[in-house]
């Protein structure tokens, strides 16, 4: 066997065969039915299971913030446990590739019931009704009510007929992280507004010390915090009417101030152009830097790491008068491709409901609920300082515009762009007019 | 090998007419394989890029080479093609370079050289997601070990943002690519070294020649078939090589660590534009045949190609 | 003279060596050391190298709350079943292409190496939906067939270069004393060949165990995932766990390790020109 002939000479007559056995039996084995885990429901969903023919399969996929931490798995157990007729599957896929995944299933038809989903990807895949509407399901949902209008709209398109896409599930709205010791260090408050930000970042900026006072992103995912202070500044994406406004005088002021940050004040650090989430989070834990606009999602981590030196203030304001920030959803939608709706409707709902939404805010893999009825809950508000102002911020929070450009724009135009503008090459008129070509994309 | 003489009867024709059918028997299986695999997808791609394609429905549209006519018009493809041949050529030459070294020196023998030689594998065999985010922070601009060991050698003042500076953010990345690549080369020239007679060398060395003019003279033409083959096909790699690009720099600073597969993945998942992405594709792959194709004729005129024959 | 020349000689290799293995070790070094530190630890600034702290949570997280000895198991069964099927097609093909004619052999060589021109991330599509009707997404057998495609074809050029660096003589007095062909490769060519099949071995084994992006579109799932996408998960949008991550990393290089050392025995010179002679 030639087989044989060539493996001989590299590891003997006996081996060869022998790892050959073991190989292919462990690919048997691996292509059957796989042992579970505690009994978990995530099998494959390729292989003909009989024991489920009765059941209806669901098919979620979703990513996960902590990998370590396996609260969507249980919860899709305990789904499964109470709904004896139905049988959901989930697929975890790494953040950084899941919109590339998703878009390679819809070409190949291999889409799934149900997904997690981003705000900024419902423009995208709106265009061509790939996502199914749910206004016929929450008509009787009985927790329709508990959750706001403005939560229900992140679900929406621009179309002002357009139906709800997506379940709101949790949202995170941007606040301000400040190191309460080296505030205090320097005898600061914590600034309320932009011209008491600067101060404050100037007092803390010390290079000699490798010490600035704000944490910059401008590495991938910047646009997040960039559109947080465009809100704060007072500019918009779009207008009442729809309009995008986001290139106009008062816009191209506010940008002009944020890059200034990095460009003429210097508060940030010099990587800042390339600083992404992992630097910021070094950063800011280490004390090279003084302030971190970020929102919910890390502050577990920081408060793990940093204690009391941890404080937290909403986002500081051009006119205190009017605030804004940035709020972005994660929720769940139905593909209109799913030949199983009512049974992804049921888990959707049950997912989206006090029950399952309480255990996942809870983990380090939640953020805020969107339930009124949790929120209100004192141990909710008085959870600690994070969730406090989190939840305060909603109130004035914006999310980005549901038009296609968004995934363009999250993608790489802000980011380019950006880096264009912190190296002077381009001004911030033209950084906008790009940013506002880009959302003009039909 | 010896094998005593058996009088048998050589069936000439029988061998020769076995011979005719069998030799495309040995080349069958694989070729189906990588026809199936390979072939199919890419000549799909090819003929998408005559398409306006957009992945998440709406149909398709043919446009014929306007594709084609939009990218080579776009001042940010031109400079991917700058960044890619930087990169590409760069980092295969300091590869060739240390690698070939490396290889010398494992041939050596030395105590601990199994061990050695297993070690010194490890970083081609490291996941590029897990390289680059090693690196990442060993570059880093304010807690790097780098910049921290080159402060207390006193040969910087202040650290260096690396990998946030347009000159040296692509450096950067060929630094780590050389540090995956190096083994490769190695471990080629490695086995190449080994088919290197060794009474060849002796004789070499009984005639006068040094050990550096020796290996010049000898050893090296032995291995240059082997050296050229790894060398093209790592070049043809490395193009579309962007791992590290996507996790360290996203093609920044400002599109310095911008390169043609990075632009075509953000044209086809972000701006949702396959058609106009494969064109990318195509076009890297025009240039890539034409360095092929210069390459297999230096290759033939070596006698590389048909050595043994 | 030849006395002095030697220990200067040596001390260049001890020292050259040790440069080697600091550069190509010492980020795994680094990324030990970071596995061993406390989460608070992680970002300090002045630099420290030495946890203050020595701890093993990190790996016992990563046993424990984690399928990482799976996803390894995974990466091993693709990692070895790709580099049997590949070497089941490459050697003969690599063997035919160097010993037999064949009209447009040049186009054929180039082909192969044509076959390497495109990023997979946009064969991606196409490939899918072959795939899925063929039952190949979501299991380990799938990734196989894919990654053998991928590198059959660097594997049939290296091994033919090994086929070509013997002369057709040995061919020849192999054949006159009676052998078939499949026996003259097995006994005669291969045992000289085998250099150049542990270097493609290396090349298959290292290509399958860092394969990314067709692991994650193909075969991403709990019970499918291999290392490097176990490794990309403990990267999250809010959270990253470096400690799992520096864990992994160090962990995943064991058995990568362990093969080479085992392999590389055999990468040593077994040709003397008098083969032929014989």
């Amino acid at each position: 066997m030639k087989g044989k002939a060539i493996a001989k000479p590299i590891i003997g007559k006996g081996r060869a065969l022998l790892a050959l056995l073991i190989i292919a039996s462990l690919l048997a084995a691996c292509g059957a039915k796989s042992e579970s885990k505690e009994g978990s429901s995530a099998q494959p969903s390729e292989s003909g299971n009989k024991e489920s023919a009765a059941k209806t399969v669901v098919n979620y996929w979703y990513w996960l913030d902590d990998a370590s931490n396996n609260t969507m798995e249980e919860l899709i157990q305990k789904f499964n446990q109470s709904h004896p007729d139905i049988q959901v599957v989930g697929r975890m896929i790494p953040f950084s590739d899941y919109q590339q995944t998703l878009i390679n299933s819809y070409s190949t038809n291999a889409l799934p019931d149900a997904a997690r989903f981003k705000d900024w990807w419902i423009g995208q895949f709106t265009e061509n009704k790939l996502l199914e509407p749910l206004d016929e399901y929450t008509k009787n949902w009985e927790y329709r009510g508990d959750i706001d209008d403005v939560f229900w709209n992140t679900g929406r398109t621009a179309d002002p007929n357009s139906p709800v896409y997506m379940m709101p599930h949790q949202y995170i709205t941007f606040y301000l992280y400040y190191r309460k010791d080296l505030f205090e260090q320097a005898n600061l408050q914590p600034p309320k507004t932009f011209d008491e930000f600067l101060n404050a970042a100037k007092k803390l900026t010390d290079p000699s010390k490798q010490r600035y006072g704000f944490a910059y992103r401008g590495g991938s995912g910047g646009q997040d915090q960039w559109y947080a202070f465009m809100l704060a500044g007072g500019a918009r994406m779009v207008d009442d009417q729809g309009n995008i406004v986001i290139n106009n005088e008062k816009a191209v002021e506010v940008n002009n101030w944020y890059l200034d940050l990095f460009r003429k004040y210097k508060v940030a650090p010099p990587t800042a152009i390339s600083d992404s989430y992992a630097q910021l989070m070094a950063g800011f834990q280490a004390g090279t830097t003084a302030m971190m606009a970020h929102h919910i999602g890390s502050y577990e981590t920081l408060h793990k790491a940093l204690g009391d030196k941890l404080g937290v203030v909403p986002m500081p304001q051009a006119d205190p008068a009017h605030p804004a920030t940035m709020g972005t959803m994660t929720g769940n939608v139905m593909f209109s491709s799913s030949k199983n709706k009512e049974a992804t409707w049921t888990f959707l709902s049950w997912l989206s409901g006090p029950e399952a939404t309480d255990i996942l805010s809870k983990s380090t893999n939640g953020q805020l609920p969107v339930l009124k009825s949790l929120t209100s809950k004192p141990e909710y508000q008085s959870r600690n300082e994070g969730w406090k102002v989190a939840l305060e911020s909603e109130k004035f929070a914006h999310v980005w515009p549901p038009l296609k450009g968004v995934g363009t724009i999250a993608g790489h135009t802000w980011k380019d762009n950006s880096d264009l503008a912190l190296f002077n090459k381009i001004d911030s008129k033209q950084m906008l007019d790009e940013i506002a070509k880009a959302l003009q994309e039909k | 090998m010896n094998k005593t003489l058996a009088a048998r009867v050589q069936p000439q024709v029988k061998t020769k007419r076995r011979g005719k059918l069998s030799k495309y028997l040995y080349l069958l299986p694989a070729a189906a394989l990588i026809i199936g695999v390979i072939g199919y997808p890419v000549a799909r791609a090819l003929v998408l890029s005559l398409f306006d394609y957009n992945p998440l429905g709406g149909g398709k549209t043919f446009v014929g080479f306007g594709n084609y006519a939009a990218i080579l018009s776009d001042r940010v493809f031109r400079k991917a093609m700058g960044n890619s041949a930087f990169w590409t050529f760069g980092c295969v030459f300091l590869q060739v370079v240390f690698g070939l070294l490396g290889a010398v020196l494992l041939n050596q023998n030395f105590k601990g050289r199994g061990l050695v030689r297993g070690l010194t594998l490890i970083p081609w065999a490291t996941p590029s997601v897990l390289a680059a985010m090693m690196w990442m922070w060993i570059l880093d601009g304010n807690y790097g070990v780098l910049n921290d060991l080159l402060k207390k050698a006193g040969l910087i003042a202040q650290p260096v943002p690396w990998i946030s500076q347009t000159g040296t953010a692509m450096p950067s990345l060929m630094l780590i690519d050389l540090w995956q690549g190096i083994p490769y080369f190695a471990v080629m020239l490695l086995a190449a070294l080994q088919t290197v007679p060794g009474d060849l060398l002796e004789a070499a060395k009984l005639d006068g020649a040094g050990p550096w003019k020796a290996f010049w003279k000898v050893v090296f033409p032995l291995i240059v078939p082997t050296l050229m083959i790894t060398t093209i096909l790592r070049i043809v790699w490395t193009a579309s090589y962007m791992d590290l690009m996507m996790v360290v720099t996203q093609g920044g600073p400002a599109y310095s660590t911008l390169t043609i597969p990075m632009d075509a993945y953000y044209t086809a998942y972000s701006d949702l534009k396959f058609g106009e992405a494969t064109a990318m594709a195509g076009v890297q792959a025009i240039l890539l045949l034409i360095v092929v194709v210069i390459y297999l004729r230096l290759m033939s005129r070596q006698g590389a190609l048909d050595h043994g024959k | 003279m030849a006395n002095k020349r030697i220990p200067a000689f040596r001390i260049a290799l001890w020292a050259l060596l040790a440069l080697w293995l600091l550069f190509a070790l010492g980020p795994y070094v680094w990324m030990l050391l970071t596995s061993l530190k406390t989460s608070a630890e992680l970002f300090t600034w002045p630099v420290r190298y030495l946890p203050a702290k020595w701890t093993v949570q990190a790996y016992r997280d990563l046993v424990g709350t984690t399928d990482f000895i799976r996803f390894m198991r995974n990466s091993v069964i693709v990692a070895g079943s790709t580099m049997i099927f590949t070497l089941l097609l490459a050697v003969p093909a690599g063997f035919t292409l160097s010993r037999h004619a064949y009209r447009g052999k040049s186009v054929i060589l180039s082909l192969l190496v044509a076959s390497q021109f495109f990023p997979s991330i946009l064969l991606v599509l196409a490939l899918f939906p072959i795939m899925r009707s063929m039952g190949l997404t979501q299991n380990l057998f799938g990734l196989v067939i894919v990654y053998t495609a991928f590198v059959t074809p660097f594997t049939i050029w290296l091994i033919k270069g090994f086929f070509d660096n013997i002369p057709t003589d040995v061919d020849e007095a192999a054949k006159i004393d009676g052998c078939s062909e499949i026996r003259m490769i097995w006994h005669v060519l291969l045992p000289v060949v085998v250099p150049g099949i542990v270097a493609a071995a290396a090349y298959i084994v290292i290509y399958s165990w860092n394969e990314f992006l067709f692991a994650v579109t193909f075969a991403s799932s709990a019970e499918t995932n291999t290392v490097p996408v176990g490794l990309k998960t403990f990267i999250g949008d809010y959270v990253t766990r470096w400690d799992l991550l520096t864990a992994g990393g160090v962990t995943a290089a064991i058995p990568i390790l362990v093969f080479f050392l085992i392999i590389q025995r055999r990468l040593i010179s077994g040709l003397t020109s008098g083969a032929v002679k014989s």
